[in-house]
């Protein structure tokens, strides 16, 4: 059965920001090495799921078992607790999340963004984490802007960036939320690009996305959301060529270019 | 003009301590005040309700008294306290606690003007909540709490004249009592009056200096 475990495996998952259940039971699971995205209009919850497993967010019921570990939670005489900052922090590296927003750090350059996970988490040494953010940076193509601030990176680069930090750490699972959704049209394709190639190089993905084609192209599965469900959840020649449910057949109408 | 010369000359000695301790009495009081303002902004920011009370409480009563009737409580209270401190000791504990409100204030401003993203990004990578202030929020926020920081700084230059009042040997009452021996008041006020502006403008200059250096990127 151990090998057949799925690494990540998300279970009747209930989130609710005060009185507005945004998740209502979801069910999802990855096998190691398998490429998710999630598609479905905003408000759908893609983004709050891709948070909760992030441990960004905090959910009322349900479990997130990632590599046979329960995240988040603990249950003590059966009552559910949070976990303890440390606990949650050693989770939380578990996985790598890349945002829309790129989020790098303003006051570091680009290697100085990939290296302190690997410096304060990892607890490398100088010089090692400098090599292996240098090579990480090589990887997503930016190798010579490895001493830039990300204020002289345009949004494609600083994206890539992102991308190295969260690989850098090793994650056993990389969570792409929006990742080409603040990016000119004409940098788009880069950032596409870099995520496929971390996907052709094995690594487990769980993409947030809008962009159809680039979802099609990259998925093993294709997850559909709507209003705090899953709806459909199939490779995706099925989903967008036979969508089953009529929630489907007109997000895709709508979204078609 | 000569014989304002050799008053100075003669004065050399008490107006050189007195602006020694006018800086010094400065310097410990934004020393003091930085570290209590640090942890003034992020207990605002980030403390639970029950620990942002209390520090709520302070700032706004600090900030909303004036600075003259703080030196007086710092330097009449201890001692109905049974705690005895000198008038430059009371001087610095009241001037400290007057920047801590101000600094504490203006790093609350600078921690939560910072995008949430930021913070979201340090805990993504699994940085603790502690790391994350350290490597994270915190570089982001000095830096931008530089100016009115400096500004603070200047405050606390001028406000240290106050301290004349509860008998600190500082510059304006080493200046008051050399008036009081050689009558030539306007001459020796503008004098003080230009030390003090001299102390700020170095003090600016250097703010803008380092302003200059971390912001450059």
């Amino acid at each position: 059965m151990e090998t057949t475990r799925p690494l990540l495996e998300i279970r009747g998952l209930h989130k609710r920001f005060g009185a507005v259940e945004v998740l209502k039971g979801v069910d999802l699971a990855l096998r190691k090495g398998e490429v998710v995205s999630i598609i479905g209009s905003s408000g759908s919850g893609k983004t709050t799921l891709l948070r909760c497993v992030n441990l960004l967010e905090e959910f009322q019921s349900g479990d997130i078992v990632l590599d046979g570990e329960t995240i988040g939670y603990s249950t003590k005489n059966g009552r559910r607790h949070r976990l303890s900052d440390r606990e949650l922090s050693r989770q939380r590296s578990m996985t790598g999340m890349v945002f829309q927003s790129f989020n790098l750090f303003p006051h570091l350059t680009a290697a100085g963004n990939v290296m302190l996970g690997l410096r304060k988490v990892r607890r490398m040494g100088k010089a090692e984490a400098r090599a292996l953010a240098e090579r990480w940076l090589g990887r997503v193509g930016l190798a010579a802007r490895a001493d830039h601030y990300p204020s002289q990176l345009s949004g494609g680069q600083q994206q890539r960036v992102a991308i190295a930090r969260a690989l850098a750490m090793d994650p056993k699972l990389v969570l792409l939320d929006e990742v080409t959704s603040a990016l000119d049209p004409e940098l788009v394709q880069e950032v596409l690009n870099t995520v496929k190639a971390i996907a052709d190089d094995g690594a487990t993905l769980l993409i947030v996305t809008h962009e159809m084609r680039f979802a099609r192209d990259v998925s093993d599965r294709v997850v559909f959301m709507d209003q705090g469900q899953v709806v459909e959840d199939a490779p995706p020649a099925e989903i967008f060529v036979n969508p089953r449910s009529a929630r489907l057949a007109e997000f895709l109408r709508n979204t078609r270019t | 003009m000569q014989p304002f010369l050799n008053q100075i000359w003669i004065a050399r000695w008490p107006l050189w301590e007195g602006f020694l301790l006018t800086i010094e009495v400065a310097s410990a009081a934004i020393l003091f005040g930085t570290v209590l303002g640090c942890i003034c902004g992020i207990q605002l920011v980030y403390g639970p309700a029950i620990v942002r009370f209390p520090f709520r409480v302070y700032v706004d009563v600090m900030r909303g008294t004036p600075v003259l009737v703080l030196i007086l409580a710092a330097f009449y209270i201890p001692s109905v306290a049974g705690v005895s401190l000198s008038a430059t000791q009371a001087g610095v504990l009241a001037l400290s606690l007057f920047a801590g409100a101000h600094i504490g204030e203006l790093m609350r401003g600078a921690l939560q003007a910072i995008p949430p993203g930021q913070a979201e990004a340090a805990r993504s990578i699994g940085l603790t909540f502690p790391q994350t202030l350290a490597y994270v929020l915190l570089p982001q926020a000095l830096r931008s709490a530089l100016p009115p920081w400096i500004n603070t700084g200047v405050e606390l230059i001028k406000g240290s004249s106050l301290l004349s009042i509860i008998g600190v040997g500082e510059l304006l009452l080493r200046t008051q009592e050399v008036i009081g021996r050689t009558f030539m008041t306007i001459e020796f006020y503008v004098f003080a009056g230009a030390l003090y502006l001299l102390a700020n403008i170095f003090l600016d200059q250097l703010g803008k200096a380092v302003e200059r250096r971390v912001q450059g990127r």
